[in-house]
């Protein structure tokens, strides 16, 4: 087997359950408290069995669930825990890509006989480990392709149990090589990475579980659904050529000192603050990039510390830019005591950010100028020169029928 | 040119392509140059226009050695091969045919 998936299901109620105990076994429904005008972001499946979805308005979810537990959105906690869900794994298998929060693949090639383990064995180990580290039940199960080993997870999911098929939460699910078609054949359309359209439309055809779409010719498959129909279709026959995708590695500059001596003063806390933020643009990591966010704390005499964030519009490496920014809000501070310390950390590093302008922003006046300019270009020329793209057939899958060129101004 | 003739977008471009025995290509002329195929990305079939001009072809889009990625297709009827960029086509109305 090469790839595992680890499932914790509906992560973000299975922390709050962790966290709460009492919550076990009612219904629980997250995104804020009823009054306020949110939506559902996450639900137990006791919610859900009373009507309760994602998007579902508080409002609505506490007329059909009345006795449900309303909690808040916890953002900043569900990453962290996600976060360190996927350091764990990291300590198990070097190739780890985090699909969503408590979903996790990662390669496990031959890592259970380098442990001298079966990789059952192996796999009910790094269960047992990430359960007592995090406090949370993960469901896990190995094939050798992605597509195998996810949907084998699917069957965890509340509502998706095959009868009498589903192993104890802590035992993993595995799928040996070549028994992957018999397997998925057996599992509904839902677990088809396509749209939801695409699965009503399946149902529509009769077409309920993968096997009858893999029995049927993929010719006719690509005739109804296109190339997501192909990979639907190769997918149910248990042909999947994916392959693990660590994400890439969040770049964060921090710098910090300590001041001269304790300050109640802006000032002082602006101007070190653009020293800090020059000291990290100077680092490696940094040439070439442009910044997000700025996140500036001070440290104070009393022990305490204040934090502020910034998010550019456009992501800027201009360190003065930077300081302008912060500068109004460290001048609005009132420190409860003298400032000690600053910090700065620079995230959301991308490339250097350019300004595309857009061309046919103009007004009446140089519009006119222009289409005068591009007629005198045909005449002088004898041929068109310039051409708009048109659409001609957007829908057509051949593709040199779906646009055209006509002159500029015909 | 009649200036409001429509000019076609994106027409594909006789592509000189060695195929296996399976009918996957495994090699192709690029701008004058043979390159190998790395790896095959992609392939789907496209049947089409049966009742005008049969349209019947293999697309794939494949890496070449030097890692550029091309979209190549196969007519089916012709068993000729050709290169173009693929696009597929945006759902919405389809005007109703005629009669």
């Amino acid at each position: 087997m090469h790839v595992a998936c680890l499932l914790v299901p509906n992560f973000a109620v299975a922390l709050a359950r962790r966290d709460d105990p009492r919550l076990k076994g009612k219904p629980i429904v997250i995104g804020g408290s009823p009054d306020e005008h949110s939506a559902v972001t996450a639900c137990s499946e006791e919610a859900a069995a009373a009507g309760v979805s994602i998007g579902t308005t508080l409002r609505r979810a506490l007329a059909l669930c009345p006795e449900a537990v309303f909690l808040p959105n916890r953002q900043a906690e569900v990453a962290a825990e996600a976060a360190r869900l996927l350091d764990l794994v990291r300590l198990y298998s070097p190739r780890v890509e985090g699909i969503a929060p408590g979903h996790v693949h990662f390669e496990i090639r031959g890592l259970a006989a380098l442990a001298r383990m079966e990789t059952g064995a192996w796999l009910r180990d790094l269960s047992t480990a990430t359960e007592q580290a995090s406090g949370l039940g993960a469901g896990l199960a190995a094939a050798e392709t992605v597509f195998a080993a996810h949907s084998a997870n699917y069957t965890r999911l509340p509502g998706n149990d095959r009868q009498g098929a589903v192993p104890g939460r802590r035992e993993p699910i595995l799928i040996e090589p070549g028994k992957a078609p018999a397997f998925l054949s057996q599992l509904p359309v839902e677990v088809l990475p396509v749209p939801a359209a695409m699965h009503q439309r399946l149902r529509l055809f009769g077409i309920e579980r993968l096997g009858q779409l893999a029995a049927l010719p993929r010719s006719a498959v690509e005739a109804q659904f296109g190339r997501e129909g192909g990979r639907a279709w190769e997918l149910a026959r248990g042909q999947d050529d994916a392959q693990i995708t660590p994400g890439a590695e969040t770049v964060v500059l921090s710098e910090a000192a300590d001041l001269p001596a304790p300050t109640a003063l802006s000032e002082p806390l602006v101007a070190g603050t653009l020293t800090l933020i020059l000291r990290a643009l100077e680092r490696e990591e940094a040439r070439g990039r442009s910044i997000r966010r700025l996140d500036w704390r001070v440290g104070l005499e009393s022990g305490e510390e204040l934090t502020r964030r910034t998010v550019f519009r456009e992501p800027t490496a201009d360190a003065a830019r930077m300081q302008f920014a912060l500068r109004g809000k460290i001048e609005r501070l009132r420190l409860p005591s003298a400032a000690i310390a600053i910090g700065v950390v620079l995230s959301g590093l991308c490339s250097e950010y350019g300004h595309q302008g857009n061309l046919w922003q103009v007004g009446p006046r140089r519009w006119k100028e222009l289409a005068e300019s591009i007629e005198q270009l045909h005449v002088r020329t004898g041929n068109t020169q310039v051409f708009r793209i048109v659409e001609v057939q957007p829908w057509s899958r051949l593709p040199e029928r779906q646009l055209g060129l006509v002159a500029f101004g015909g | 040119m009649n200036g409001d003739a429509v000019r076609p977008l994106n027409t594909p471009v006789p592509a000189a392509v060695e195929a296996a025995g399976t009918g996957a290509p495994v090699a192709v002329v690029w701008h004058g140059v043979y390159r190998r195929v790395r790896a095959i990305h992609d392939t789907w079939r496209i049947d089409d226009e049966w009742w005008r001009e049969e349209v019947s072809r293999r697309y794939y889009v494949v890496e070449l050695d030097t890692g550029r990625r091309l979209t190549l297709y196969r007519d089916l009827v012709r068993d000729l091969w050709y290169a173009q960029a693929y696009q597929p086509g945006r759902a919405g109305k389809r005007p109703a045919a005629a009669g």
